[in-house]
């Protein structure tokens, strides 16, 4: 469950003078759901993400979230992702010089670590990439080449589903994960997706457009603007505001 | 003419143990390499030597295997010829097929020159394995000089180990001869002062030389690694790749590739990539490109940053704790000229030596 309360957050700007993005915002998000977050351009979709993953540059001003009734402020970003968030980016970072499989398999048992599990041995991370790649049509030279370098959007959309099935987390924020991508791509990506639904699993899919939720079939969807969220509904809404578009809100928020 | 400059200490005890003659005269009236000296702008040797000890003493050469001949090479540079004047017994070592020598020099408090010749003969390919370690108040002065006759190949893997209280200086001349392939990788972790410089005369006619680098300089540190390539016959190749970091350090880069006008359809490529990791490192870098030649393929490139903010928080993000996310990033930047190296064991060897400095300065 993720139980976001009255949250403020601003952005630091190069200036020194920083921008509240973030005005009020408030949902609960039971395990076993999936939610989507829709809103125009600039309406602070991105912000909540990086500011529910703890990025730099983000700054909490008010309000409080919870995963599992445990504070997520509290906690640095490699603490969270113990704790089961994940967010799939909009822009995946390319890491030159360090295999994916690499990366994935120091990520999984860093994470294990803070849990106070042991380690997943290489045969059994191994046996567990090979069958979670194939569910993506990830080939094994994919996952040897370095973390997203010279990867497609595609590609790497593609790579953050697989990590998310790997890591398998308590909440997957999916930013803008069908940007870029053209309608194959899409599906490939949404069966992942999909594959990934569960009873003990969060998922907040935050998009612009409502094509990806055809493949998804939110349970709730949330439209954002200025800041707050304006409208919570069923899947219809996604619908309505594909053929009305954010006009309503963004008039109501000037 | 400029009036002769007032010699340090140690430029008196280095000339009084000259005899009189041209390089005596030219210490006394230039001293030591020093900051107002082009090539030695960044790395002030006569500074940083006037107070140390003068006493002579041996290097200590451990090598694989004995030398088998005596050899004395003229050098146009001043470190080499103090080396070659002041230097014990020239130590020369013709490598044989397959042959893997080793050789070892460290140096003890006291100043210390060297001068070994290594030769690999006509169509012989061997690896030649240096390491440099120097203790508190040592000055270890050492000249290499090595020929790779055509159609030889030579692997060159020269390891610098940290020495926070010591000055080195190797001056390596390589004569590349038409066909001859070598390739060198450095890893260096800097002294008071270090000065890695090498010297390629490129035959060309499909000749190849690598030239790489890999450095980490922590708090205190010094290493500077200055090159000059001179292209002399057409058709050869030059690649070099540098790379490093600075910590509280100061590392320097200085490469040069001469291609005259005789060296047609040579292709020579240099990088340098540095990066800074907090606010007192420095790096500084230099790369010159000089072509009299008007049917080349030359490049360089040269760039210093900081580590990748967003690179970090994603690695983060997926639950690699900061200082781990940092340590891979920093490895895997630098690692790149070592995956360079052919030999697998020295690779990984070379690798973990990477790894295991970079967790002491963390």
């Amino acid at each position: 469950m993720l139980e976001i309360k009255d949250l403020y957050a601003r952005v630091d700007a190069e200036d020194g003078d920083g921008r509240q993005i973030l005005k009020g915002v408030t949902l609960s998000a039971p395990a076993g759901e999936v939610h989507a977050i829709m809103g125009p351009n600039g309406s602070g979709k991105s912000t909540l993400s990086y500011v529910l993953s703890g990025r730099d540059g983000y700054e909490v001003t008010g309000g409080s979230a919870t995963l599992h009734g445990e504070d997520v402020f509290a906690m640095a970003p490699e603490e969270r992702a113990a704790k089961g968030v994940f967010l799939s980016f909009q822009y995946p970072v390319e890491i030159p010089g360090v295999p994916t499989l690499t990366f994935v398999k120091e990520a999984l048992n860093a994470q294990r670590r803070a849990r106070g599990e042991e380690e997943m041995k290489a045969p059994e991370f191994l046996k567990l990439a090979r069958e979670n790649a194939a569910k993506l049509s990830i080939s094994n030279d994919m996952l040897k080449r370095p973390v997203n370098v010279g990867f497609s959007g595609g590609e790497k959309k593609r790579m953050e589903i697989f990590q998310a099935l790997m890591l398998q987390p308590k909440l997957l924020i999916l930013d803008e994960t069908d940007s870029g991508l053209d309608i194959d791509a899409l599906k490939v990506v949404a069966e992942g997706v999909n594959a990934l639904r569960s009873p003990d699993r969060t998922m907040l899919v935050i998009t612009h457009y409502q094509r990806l939720l055809d493949y998804l079939k939110p349970d709730v969807v949330h439209v954002i603007s200025a800041g707050r969220i304006a409208e919570t509904g069923g899947p219809d809404l996604a619908h309505q505001l594909e053929k009305e578009g954010y006009d309503k809100y963004v008039e109501d928020a000037a | 003419m400029t009036a002769p400059i007032k010699l340090s200490q140690f430029e008196t005890a280095l000339a009084e143990a000259l005899p009189a003659g041209d390089l005596r005269d030219s210490l006394t009236g230039r001293g030591l390499p020093h900051r107002r000296v082009e090539e030695w702008k960044w790395t002030d040797l006569r500074t940083v030597l006037a107070r140390f000890d003068t006493s002579r003493v041996p290097l200590v050469l451990e090598g694989s295997r004995a030398p088998d001949f005596e050899a004395k090479p003229n050098s146009p540079h001043i470190m080499a010829q103090l080396a070659a004047e002041l230097g014990g017994e020239p130590q020369g070592f013709t490598l044989s097929e397959a042959e893997t020598l080793r050789l070892d020099f460290s140096a003890q408090a006291g100043a210390a020159h060297q001068i070994v010749h290594v030769r690999v003969p006509e169509g012989v390919t061997a690896t030649l394995q240096e390491t440099y370690t120097a203790s508190q108040g040592a000055f270890a002065n050492i000249a290499i000089s090595i020929t790779v006759e055509a159609g030889a190949r030579l692997d060159r893997i020269i390891e610098q180990d940290r020495a926070p209280d010591a000055v080195l200086v190797v001056t390596s001349e390589i004569d590349l001869a038409a066909g001859a392939q070598m390739n060198q990788t450095t890893l260096g972790f800097g002294a008071k002062l270090a000065r890695l410089e090498t010297h390629v005369a490129h035959a060309g006619q499909g000749a190849k030389l690598r030239l790489d680098g890999a450095y980490v300089v922590g708090e205190g540190l010094h290493l500077d690694q200055t090159s000059l390539v001179r292209h002399s016959g057409p058709g050869g190749e030059t690649d070099e790749l540098f790379k490093g970091a600075a910590r509280s350090g100061k590392g320097v880069f200085q490469g040069k590739i001469h291609v005259e006008q005789a060296a047609q359809k040579t292709d020579a490529q240099m990088q340098h990539r540095g990066l800074l990791l907090d606010d007192r490192g420095e790096i500084d870098a230099k790369p010159e490109l000089e072509i009299y030649a008007d049917d080349v393929v030359c490049a360089h490139g040269n760039a210093l940053g900081a580590l990748d903010e967003d690179a970090l928080f994603y690695m983060r993000q997926r639950g690699l704790p900061e200082t781990k996310a940092r340590a891979l990033l920093v490895e895997s930047f630098l690692a790149e000229p070592l995956e360079r190296i052919a030999d697998e064991t020295l690779r990984e060897t070379f690798i973990e030596r990477l790894r295991a400095r970079l967790k002491e300065i963390a």
